[in-house]
């Protein structure tokens, strides 16, 4: 076994030496028998025809040994393969045009593979990180405290389950602090993701302790590196978080940034030092819904004996406290949040890749008409070929390498071209103050995937000129170059109609798309975002009383109004569209059981006075909060026209009075439009805005409306809070806008990747259209020139020409427009609200594609029309 | 009675050169010698077709090759058998017996 494979190599690499060898075996032989003959007394000339007579051939003797030598078919192959590279490399423009058809087309999958790969498939870099799953609670991530020691004691699916909470945290290392996104994690959460320090230790068990007791923060390796340069004397430092002191007992593995793929976690803190980083305690409350669970599944256990076990547990828990009445558990693979991001991300990434596919699909038919047409020209070599005596699987097998060679080009273009793309999306970031980033490495799944995926359209694009190879009929491609049979002179226009309908598929995509983004830019969201500049502080967090905090947010205000070029300006916790979104439970005031089964779930918001005329939001009924819904004063609320509707039954909701809890009723002092509150696909959402005199927050977003730039009003209102406080972190300072970018990104990724799906898809149109009309035309160069000068008109020339390319093209336009009606199901989960059946798409499409067919047309059209009908007969 | 030039049956010839080569190490042109002299030209072998089989032999590794002088001299490749060989030899030796005998059993046999 060995020797063969040492002979082989030998025979392969050292080609030259071994046939070298085998000549100079021979010659010896030769002149050996010619000296014996010469002894015997022949003279020279006849000695050595005898000689080569006893020898026999000696080109059959040395294909004999090759044979033997047994490399035949790899020399063969390289052989195909440098033949095809010669012929390749004789007509650049087709080499180039589709090695670049076949790397956009590769590369655009390759990129969204690339993603889906990274955000679906595997989000967690950290050991068999196919165990580690996500707890879901009834309608989201969420679980209340209790509950997750509940689940984690009563479970026996899982090797360990964990808690923890997303948390901003204004960090304090020398300088003034900073805000920075946290962690807070229970002790075993490093255990079960088993992941070891960079540096120092993690958080463990013994971090669990009484609250308060463990003053330790874990860093990010990033951070680390960025903010201390890797020194490994940071651990032990003493900083502050939220101005209380901490230590740095470690820092956390490279690459790891949490759970969850979209948000990238600067530092972790231990759960029992949650009520001091928050400024109050969760962790014994059944009704806050603060923690997010996850952990890693007993080998042997599947999702959905997890899903029966905790079924049963959250049977349990709702039979034993009324918070959880209507408990829902299960789980999902960890990194998006458990379902509650995972199924539409899926959703849209089946759907985006669908698409991309069709693109390839699009490429492939591309180059399998332009090989298709590269093979009628050379028909008559062919033939000869044959004719002569090549076998036809040897005919066949070189231009099938022709096609191998254009697909690892292409496939290597692709995948250097998703690198780049992948990288340069890594870099982005939604805002600077968002803790979303992607991070895609083109790592070798993604290398693997883009040259398989080539290697898969030779068998495509390279089968259709092979079979016209094999085919090849000697008799007629010699006898002249009008030899085709009808059956293949449909072959070029079936395969352009194909080309046409998946670019009207993906056109047609690529406008509903481009619609949905201006759509979701111009959908009411119940504020004007625009002209709306934003800076937040967190009072809480820099330990501010309720009355200190009051008296701050009221001086900020005053100084934010007085702005040069601000028309209004109010505070408010939060505004609609951010991530920090809270809900509250609300009862009819005549309501005595104050069960969730009888609640209304609503969003809650904590406004100043001026509030609605700043962010733009309109009153549909009643009056803003003034300065006199303060302390002391009557509770009342300002709530939207759904919450009227849900709990009043009508929208006339102005002097009704409902109940928060079991407290004293509650007045409704105005009605504001409906809008948007956590997603712009969401249905109507009830809200309640409370007066923030009435009830305090410490978390201050300051709002201005103003005519200038929001981004230096938002500068300014900052140098307003730092100048009150140097000590407190301002963060969020931006316009409106960048602040609720988040709800933008689906409508922008869809926008931008099914744009570009759109472009290419025409491109590769033109490039067949082109093709085919060229050809065309150059084929019955002769015939044309004769109509022309027996007196043809222009109009008949053209017809001849281009009547069936117009038929190809109408065909296909007509069978994608069908395609893509057919498939808005799925075209929703990318497009929300997809609608390809708008007058306004179709018509847009089509006149996309007419627009395509015509220009590409243009060349070949002038140049029939230009033929000179002496140069043409006078050829051959 | 006069003796043809007989047919070589196919796949024979590896086992004539491995005989062949199992006295002493030869060159080419030396183990064409050796099987004229061996079967009184009464067998028809084109000399050249001993160097596919030797390619054969190497690339099983039954017989290796090195560069020489012969003894007129001149730069020459011999060809010995290894160890293999010399086992492939005797197994096949012994079955072409076997088979030779059967088939003369089968002859006589009416």
């Amino acid at each position: 076994m060995l020797a063969d494979l040492r002979f082989r190599l030998r025979a392969l690499l050292r080609r030259a030496a071994v046939e070298h060898e085998l000549d100079e075996e021979l010659a010896g032989h030769l002149a050996h028998l010619e000296q014996q003959w010469i002894a015997e007394g022949l003279d020279p000339v006849e000695a050595r025809r005898r000689a080569r007579l006893a020898l026999g051939g000696l080109d059959q003797t040395r294909e004999a040994c090759r044979d033997a030598r047994g490399t035949r078919y790899i020399e063969d192959l390289a052989r195909d393969l440098r033949y095809a590279w010669r012929a390749l490399t004789r007509k650049p423009a087709l080499l180039a045009t589709a090695v670049l058809s076949l790397a956009l087309g590769i590369g655009a999958n390759t990129v969204v593979f690339g993603i889906v790969s990274a955000v679906v498939l595997h989000p967690l870099a950290v050991p068999d990180a196919g165990r580690i799953v996500a707890v879901n609670g009834s309608g989201g991530p969420s679980h209340s405290f209790p509950n997750y020691r509940d689940i984690r004691d009563r479970s026996t699916s899982f090797d360990d389950l964990f808690a923890y909470r997303i948390a901003p945290m204004a960090l304090e290392l020398d300088g003034p602090a900073t805000r920075a996104w946290g962690l807070i994690v229970t002790g075993n959460y490093f255990g079960a993701l088993g992941l070891a320090p960079a540096a120092g230790r993690l958080i463990t068990r013994d971090d669990d302790g009484a609250p308060g007791e463990s003053p330790y923060v874990i860093l990010g390796y990033d951070l680390w590196q960025s903010r201390f340069g890797g020194d490994p004397s940071i651990i032990g430092r003493r900083l502050h978080i939220n101005q209380h002191p901490y230590t740095v007992i470690g820092v956390a593995p490279r690459g790891f940034h949490g759970v969850d793929v979209f948000y990238r976690s600067e530092v972790w803190v231990p759960m029992a030092m949650q009520p001091q980083v928050e400024g109050w305690s969760w962790l014994d409350s059944r009704t806050t819904w603060n923690a997010w669970i996850a952990g890693r599944l007993k080998p042997g256990v599947s999702l959905a004996d997890a899903d029966a076990e905790l079924g049963v547990i959250a049977a349990q828990l709702a039979r034993e406290h009324r918070e959880n009445e209507g408990l829902r558990l299960s789980v999902s693979p960890a990194g998006l949040a458990g379902a509650y991001f995972r199924e539409p991300v899926e959703a849209f990434g089946r759907g985006v890749l669908l698409l991309a596919a069709l693109v390839l699909l699009a490429a492939c038919v591309n180059l399998a008409s332009l090989f298709s047409a590269r093979i009628g020209e050379r028909q008559r070599e062919l033939s000869i070929r044959i004719a002569i005596g090549a076998g036809r699987w040897r005919v066949v097998r070189q231009l099938l390498a022709e096609a191998v060679i254009i697909a690892v080009l292409g496939g290597a273009a692709a995948v250097a071209l998703a690198a780049g793309l992948l990288d340069l999306l890594s870099r982005w970031r939604a805002h600077a103050d968002l803790p979303v980033q992607v991070a895609v490495d083109a790592d070798w799944r993604v290398l693997a995937f883009g040259l398989g995926v080539g290697l898969l359209t030779v068998l495509v694009f390279g089968v259709v000129p092979a079979l016209r190879g094999w085919q090849a009929d000697p008799n007629a491609g010699l006898k002249g170059p009008a030899g085709a049979g009808p059956q293949r002179r449909w072959l070029g226009e079936g395969l352009l109609a194909i080309q046409v309908a998946l670019c009207a598929v993906l056109v047609t995509a690529s406008l509903v798309a481009v619609r949905g983004l201006v759509a979701s830019f111009k959908m009411p969201v119940g504020f004007e975002p625009d002209g709306l500049a934003a800076a937040t502080v967190e009072l809480d967090r820099a330990g501010y009383d309720q009355a200190r905090g009051l008296q701050f947010q009221q001086r900020a205000l005053e100084r934010v109004a007085s702005l040069p070029g601000v028309r209004a300006a109010a505070w408010a916790n939060s505004i609609p569209l951010t991530l920090d979104q809270s809900t509250s439970s609300f009862y009819t005031e005549g309501e005595t059981d104050f069960r969730p089964a009888n609640a209304l779930k609503a969003m809650v918001y904590n406004v100043s006075p001026g509030f609605f005329r700043t962010v733009g939001a309109r009153l549909r009924a009643g009056r803003e909060f003034t300065p006199g819904d303060r302390e002391g004063s009557v509770e009342v609320a300002i709530v939207n026209e759904a919450f009227a509707e849900r709990l009043f039954g009508t929208v006339q909701a102005v002097g009704r009075r409902f109940r928060h809890g079991g407290g004293p009723p509650i007045a409704v002092v105005g009605v504001v439009e409906s809008g948007k509150y956590r997603s712009l696909t969401e249905p109507a959402q009830p809200v309640v805005f409370w007066p923030a005199a009435q009830k305090y927050n410490g978390s201050t977003m300051l709002l201005a409306r103003t005519a200038r730039p929001e981004g230096d009003v938002a500068r300014e209102i900052r140098d307003i809070l730092v100048s009150l406080d140097p000590e407190l972190p301002v963060y969020g300072t931006g316009s409106a806008r960048q602040n609720i970018g988040l709800v933008y990104v689906p409508a922008v990724a869809a926008a931008w990747a099914l744009g570009a799906f759109g472009l290419l898809a025409v491109m590769l149109a033109c490039t067949g259209v082109y093709g085919l009309s060229s050809g065309i035309v150059a084929r019955r160069a002769r015939e044309l020139a004769i109509r022309r000068a027996i007196g043809a008109q222009s109009r008949q020339v053209l017809d001849a020409v281009f009547r069936r390319i117009g038929g190809a093209l109408g065909l296909g336009a007509a069978a994608g427009l069908a395609g893509i009606l057919a498939a808005r199901p799925l075209l929703a989960h990318v497009v929300h609200g997809a609608s390809p059946g708008n007058p306004l798409v179709i018509a847009g499409a089509v006149m996309l594609l007419l627009l395509t067919g015509i220009l590409s047309a243009s060349g070949p059209a002038r140049r029939a029309l230009r033929l000179d009908p002496m140069r043409e007969l006078r050829q051959d | 009675m006069t003796v043809g030039r007989q047919p070589l049956p196919q796949g024979t010839l590896d086992l004539l050169v491995l005989k062949a080569l199992s006295l002493q190490p030869l060159h080419g042109w030396g183990i064409a010698d050796r099987l004229q002299q061996m079967t009184g030209e009464a067998l028809q072998v084109g000399q050249g077709s001993i160097y596919p089989a030797l390619h054969r032999l190497e690339r099983r590794g039954w017989i290796k090759a090195r560069w020489a002088t012969t003894e007129n001299n001149r730069r020459a490749k011999y060809y010995e058998l290894t160890a293999a060989g010399r086992r492939q030899l005797e197994s096949e030796v012994a079955s072409w017996r076997r088979l030779a005998a059967l088939v003369g059993r089968v002859i006589d046999f009416a």
